[in-house]
């Protein structure tokens, strides 16, 4: 969507493909929040590019965040004077009003005291950078918040018509794609497929919390990390709104597993210490995860979770 | 039964509750999403796509890392 011609212009008006506001309004979140749907392409390499200065001045333009020559001038919001002064500690202060990363900073608390404190550490790591990307974002008062043009397209509704979201524009091939890109997709998919199960064998033949399953297992989780952190994988209408009956459902599905997980953690004799009483799920899954074939099994279905949560 | 049973009798509710959910979006009109879209639209967002991904990668370390 980058170089279409609907990305508009100084002095055009916006387009279907670019909202004034940069907030689709399937998922509008409070002004200024810096919240970024998805929906489109990642940046090629980063959040700059040529079109997000046609983005800005539309929005400049049509009265929604005033936007400073420079920052139409190089796509980027221009950062206030107020942003400027603030230093790195009040801008990761200003990120904490996102709930996501209280969340985070809650589970690197327990997550320490339970006595895993690499783990802890990272989650540390993730929800201060992520609180210092939000504050800094928040903190630009001018111009609409960072990301690719794409990642300020409005939802396509017709995905709440019946269309799968998860599907409709995903990996799978053009039917009109000629032979040699189709080929060369399904070499790439065996590759991946092949790569998986070698990690899977090879990590799930290391005995559990040692170094060698310690830095695969992490350094996966990191790599997917950061390359969540630069956009999602595909071009993709960004999914309609969804119930928030059904939402809150789900959500109280997950809060109630945390907090029966919390409790039966607090129930134990100690944090680190294993309750037969009062098992957590890693307790549950000792027995499991005890034998090769086990950790594999996991490791394959971790993996698979993580390929699905990729591709969306 | 004992506080190990009801301990794993709560895990097995919240699955059931989960696979509820699931059936009822898929199989009836009910206004619940499936959890396909539902993590769709968890990764709509960098705050929420950061989230879900370091939830995964938590499981990994959980279960794996020292």
């Amino acid at each position: 969507m980058t170089g279409s011609p609907g990305c508009g212009g100084p002095g055009q008006p916006p387009s279907q493909d670019q909202p004034a506001t940069g907030e689709p309004p399937g998922d509008r979140t409070a002004p200024g929040t810096g919240e970024q749907p998805a929906g489109g392409p990642p940046p090629a390499g980063g959040d700059a590019g040529p079109g997000h200065g046609a983005t800005t001045l539309t929005a400049a333009s049509t009265g929604h965040g005033a936007t400073t020559p420079l920052a139409a001038s190089t796509g980027h919001g221009a950062t206030s004077p107020a942003a400027a002064r603030a230093g790195p500690v009040v801008t990761a202060l200003a990120g904490l009003r996102e709930p996501i990363v209280v969340i985070l900073l809650l589970i690197a608390f327990f997550t320490w005291i339970s006595g895993k404190s690499l783990d802890g550490m990272l989650m540390l790591v993730v929800a201060v950078s992520l609180a210092w990307d939000t504050g800094r974002r928040r903190t630009r008062r001018d111009g609409p918040p960072e990301g690719s043009p794409a990642d300020n397209a409005p939802p396509d509704f017709s995905a709440a018509a019946g269309r799968d979201d998860a599907g409709s524009t995903g990996p799978t091939p053009h039917p009109d794609a000629p032979p040699a890109s189709a080929r060369r997709r399904r070499l790439l998919l065996l590759a991946w497929l092949a790569g998986g199960a070698l990690y899977v064998v090879l990590v799930g033949s290391f005995s559990r919390y040692s170094w060698p399953a310690t830095v695969p297992v992490a350094g996966l989780g990191a790599a997917v990390v950061v390359a969540g952190w630069r956009g999602p994988r595909h071009s993709r209408p960004a999914p309609a709104r969804l119930p928030a009956i059904g939402l809150a459902l789900w959500g109280l599905v997950l809060v109630a597993g945390c907090l029966w997980e919390l409790s039966s953690l607090f129930e134990q004799p100690t944090l680190t210490t294993s309750s037969y009483a009062h098992p957590t799920i890693s307790t549950l899954t000792d027995p499991v995860l005890s034998a090769w074939a086990g950790r594999s099994i996991f490791l394959a279905a971790w993996l698979g979770l993580g390929w699905f949560l990729v591709e969306r | 039964m004992n506080s190990h049973d009801v301990t794993v009798l709560g895990y097995l509710v919240v699955l059931l509750a989960g696979v509820i959910l699931e059936l009822l979006a898929t199989r009836t009109r009910a206004p619940i999403p499936p959890l396909g879209k539902v993590f769709a639209w968890a990764m709509g967002t960098r705050a929420r796509r950061i989230g879900v991904l370091v939830a995964w990668a938590w499981v990994g370390l959980h279960f794996f890392a020292r």
